[in-house]
């Protein structure tokens, strides 16, 4: 009830303001900026109410206050809070690489490679199958001879596989689980965003071979180039991580400014340098952790989720205000058929993968319900299609930002779901993080106001 | 390279090197940092280097619409009723007249030298006037923290010096939003404009509605996490409300800090909360002040500069002693105690950026040069001027308290 008070009062609030401002000085921007923290975090305490993960609630708020319906936060606003969606993805994908330590992948990597190489293999075939079968239904299929509507139903598919770090990562920075489900789960879903790479790459040349785009320098996305956004992120990734590394052990000062500066540098550095931001950032943040002394990566780690809690917030509501709720209406005899379709295969092809890799039970009972989501990478994928088949390209990416939304929004569900029920909930989380952080305060260059009168070394700066 | 990678490495070079040097320095000689940030903005800026343009600045903006919030917020979490009925009245008689003392001193003469020297109106000249006096008012508390502890001060001196400043900050904070609701331009989207007075009023409302939405929104949470999430956003919405509607966020933060502080039970933790990012919104505020700055287009700008910086010195000197020997405590705190106040400390940047945004408002540039030139001046020294007034602790210790305080 209270938290629909807010709900009522902030948009009467926004009622009363907008008309009696101006733009400039990023005004508009920071007040539509704070309504969506706010009222993306009320709705998100509505869904925890009913027990669904917050971010649900961040998607619907987005949703609700987004174009689709109530329009608050209008086309406009989202294109400019874009930078804060970037430096989402960049702080999800170095606290994605920074929660992997070596030992661990030692541990798990042949399992995590099993599972993913039979849940892909499969999800892909059945995906592209499904679609060649219904392919006098599929918009983008029509009038088309069969080998190319192979192609591009396996060019379909191999976007279809991905998952989403970002709501994996999101989900287990809320719940705090860090159990074998949690472990594999994000551990598949880290490692399927390089095989997703290299899949959609071997789709896209035998597209290209099978029905050449109509300009040959359409798209203008080449296979060496892909490889290079692949390796290249791994390389100029490490070096970052190594950087992160020395400050860690020599500085280890201002963490949350420097976790923040990270996170835009790598995100900036990436665009520069054209390599995969978001596996650049996961390696950077891979071995940052592991060169660095438990406590030290610890630490920055605290930090970053310090930091990226209000932009969490932001990107999820931005992404639910980004759905076009008319599209999922409209393709819904084709989509709801093509998500159960995936749905099956992810459930049979992570079982099979986890008894093949000797898995626990709740492995193999609940790791796919955490590789339901999809959304990051698999839109720019997306949108390298539409750019490279203008005519036909268009509707696989419509089609596929509706089975995404869908997708989205009960992912997270159902990931909560399979962590509740193997156990793997840590209702006690944010007491621990409270202690780890004031554990941590001083190390951290974060000093609380309350302790700096007994302190015995120099003020910082103060504004007043 | 892009122009925001060079800047992030730019920063973070130059902020690790100024952290470690001037951390030193602040241990040995009494020195309070902040200032060097100022310097690198004014060197990374279109008026030096150029890698900051003015684009940039525009898109980062948001960024320093927030710190303003934030400071503000900040400083309303100083004024805790529960702490400040404890103090006696008397403080609060010295610390208030030394406030308006300064505040009429400064704005009085520049009102007249900005009119004569520029040929402004009064209406016009009014404006940049004030906002100078606000600014004189102002005094950094960092100094005088760093020297009370040196030297383990705590009698009426010490309490004395923390009240003025905090009183000089409300003092500021207060005349400059109410500035800028008398120099706001109408509004067309109301059937009659709305008065000052009413502007105002919404900068109170939206600080006091943020603190109520705030608990509200939050209840009788635990979690630090969602504390902080909360806080950002509240804040956030705050300042970006207060700038979209041209007003001050600096006030519209200091009554939602305000308000926080005074109702809430977690006081500690929401004081925790605020300043976990208040340097390093504080050092992007102080570059995005340094960059910003242009020299000011009047060929005679330095004219005004050397009123401020000896008109403030007088205010605060004589203003405070004025004040001491007022209320009959001049024995107590000495001749000089005013020295203590000469330290401008880091609100200024945030009002004088503020000021900056008012595109109605005259001589904008002057009136943030000033600001500058005052903070470069005094801020380095603040640690040493204090540390000239503030005796060892047993000295102070043993002045009596004047008859009048009990």
């Amino acid at each position: 009830m209270r938290r629909l008070i807010i709900l009522v009062l902030m948009l009467g609030g926004m009622q009363l303001i907008l008309p009696l401002g101006a733009r400039g000085y990023g005004g508009q921007w920071l007040l539509i900026f704070g309504f969506l923290i706010v009222a993306a975090e009320a709705v998100g305490g509505l869904s925890a109410s009913i027990r669904l993960p917050k971010i649900v609630g961040y998607l619907l708020a987005g949703l609700l206050f987004g174009p689709s319906f109530l329009n608050t936060v209008d086309a406009e606003s989202i294109t400019q809070l874009a930078p804060v969606s970037s430096l989402a993805i960049a702080l999800i994908a170095f606290l994605a690489g920074a929660e992997l330590r070596w030992s661990e992948l030692k541990e798990r990597g042949v399992l995590i490679l099993k599972i993913l190489t039979v849940e892909m293999t499969l999800t892909f075939v059945a995906v592209a199958g499904f679609l060649v079968a219904v392919r006098e239904y599929v918009p983008f299929l029509q009038d088309t001879t069969f080998p190319v509507a192979l192609v591009l139903s396996m060019m379909f598919a191999s976007v279809a596989v991905v998952h989403s770090p970002a709501v994996t990562m999101a989900l287990l920075t809320e719940t705090k689980a860090r159990g074998p489900v949690a472990r594999s789960t994000l551990g598949v879903v880290l490692v399927s965003d390089v095989a997703v790479i290299l899949l959609f790459s071997g789709a896209l040349a035998l597209a290209r071979s099978v029905a050449p785009p109509a300009s040959a320098s359409a798209g203008g996305t080449s296979l060496g180039l892909l490889v290079w956004e692949i390796f290249g992120a791994l390389v100029v990734g490490a070096a970052l991580g190594g950087v992160v590394a020395v400050y860690l052990r020599w500085v280890r000062r201002e963490l949350f400014l420097f976790a923040v500066l990270i996170a835009f540098f790598g995100a900036e550095l990436a665009r520069v340098v054209h390599v995969e931001t978001l596996l650049m950032l996961l390696t950077a943040g891979f071995v940052s952790e592991n060169l660095s002394e438990e406590e030290r990566g610890h630490a920055l780690r605290i930090a970053m989720e310090r930091s990226a809690a209000p932009v969490f917030v932001v990107f999820f509501a931005l992404a639910g205000a980004s759905m076009e709720v008319t599209q999922i209406l409209v393709l819904w005899p084709l989509l709801i058929p093509l998500i159960l379709i995936r749905l099956l295969a992810l459930w049979l092809g992570t079982n099979l993968g986890a008894r093949w890799g000797g898995a626990s039970p709740e492995e193999r009972r609940y790791v796919w319900l955490g590789l339901v989501s999809q959304a990051g990478v698999a839109i720019g994928l997306a949108t390298i299609v539409a750019d490279l088949y203008p005519e036909r390209g268009a509707d696989i990416r419509t089609l596929f930002l509706a089975t995404l939304a869908v997708n989205q929004t009960v992912g997270p569900i159902m990931f909560r779901y399979a962590l509740s029920r193997s156990g793997e909930l840590n209702e006690d989380a944010n007491a621990e993080s409270d202690e780890i952080l004031s554990g941590l305060a001083g190390d951290t260059g974060e000093m609380p106001v309350a302790t700096v009168a007994e302190s015995s070394t120099p003020l910082p700066p103060q504004p007043a | 390279m892009t122009q925001g990678l060079i800047l992030v490495l730019i920063v973070v070079g130059a902020y690790l090197a100024a952290h470690v040097v001037f951390d030193w320095l602040a241990r040995k000689l009494v020195i309070v940092s902040g200032a060097e940030y100022l310097i690198l903005g004014v060197l990374l800026g279109p008026s030096a280097t150029g890698l900051i343009d003015a684009t940039f600045l525009q898109d980062i903006a948001p960024a320093s619409a927030l710190a303003l919030g934030w400071m503000g917020a900040i400083n309303g979490s100083r004024l805790v009723l529960l702490r400040l009925v404890r103090i006696p009245a008397l403080v609060y008689r010295v610390a208030f007249a030394e406030s308006l003392i300064t505040l009429f001193i400064v704005g009085g003469l520049q009102y007249f030298l900005l009119s004569w020297l520029f040929g402004l109106s009064p209406d016009r000249a009014f404006a940049p006037a004030v906002a100078l006096g606000a600014f004189a008012t102002l005094s950094g508390h960092a100094g005088i923290e760093l020297a009370a502890r040196r030297s383990r001060g705590q009698g009426l001196l010490v309490t004395t010096l923390r009240a003025t400043t905090g009183a000089n900050a409300a003092v500021a904070i207060c005349t400059f939003g109410i500035l800028l609701a008398f120099g706001h331009p109408p509004s067309t989207a109301l059937s009659r404009p709305i008065t000052p007075t009413e502007w105002t009023v919404i900068t109170i409302v939206i600080g006091v509605a943020g603190g109520a939405l705030y608990h509200l929104f939050l209840g009788e949470e635990n979690s630090v996490d969602r504390m902080f999430i909360s806080l950002g956003g509240v804040l956030i919405l705050v300042s970006g409300a207060a700038t979209y509607l041209r007003l001050s966020p600096v006030m519209a933060g200091m009554f939602f800090g305000m308000t926080l502080i005074n109702t809430s039970r977690k006081r500690n933790e929401i004081t925790a909360a605020l300043s976990r990012v208040e340097r390093p919104l504080y050092f992007v505020l102080l570059i995005f002040a340094g960059a910003s700055w242009r020299l000011s287009a009047q060929s005679v700008w330095l004219l005004p500069v050397l009123l401020f910086v000896v008109a403030r010195a007088v205010g605060k000197f004589g203003g405070a002693r004025l004040a001491a020997r007022l209320n009959d405590v001049l024995p107590t705190l000495g001749p000089d105690w005013g020295v203590a106040l000469l330290g401008q400390g880091g609100l200024i940047i945030a009002l004088s950026v503020n000021y900056l945004y008012q595109d109605t408002l005259a001589l904008p540039n002057l009136v943030f040069t000033t600001a500058i030139i005052s903070v470069l001046l005094t801020d380095l020294l603040s640690g040493r001027f204090a540390a000239s007034v503030i005796p060892p602790a047993t000295t102070t210790m043993t002045h009596p308290m004047p008859h009048r305080a009990l």
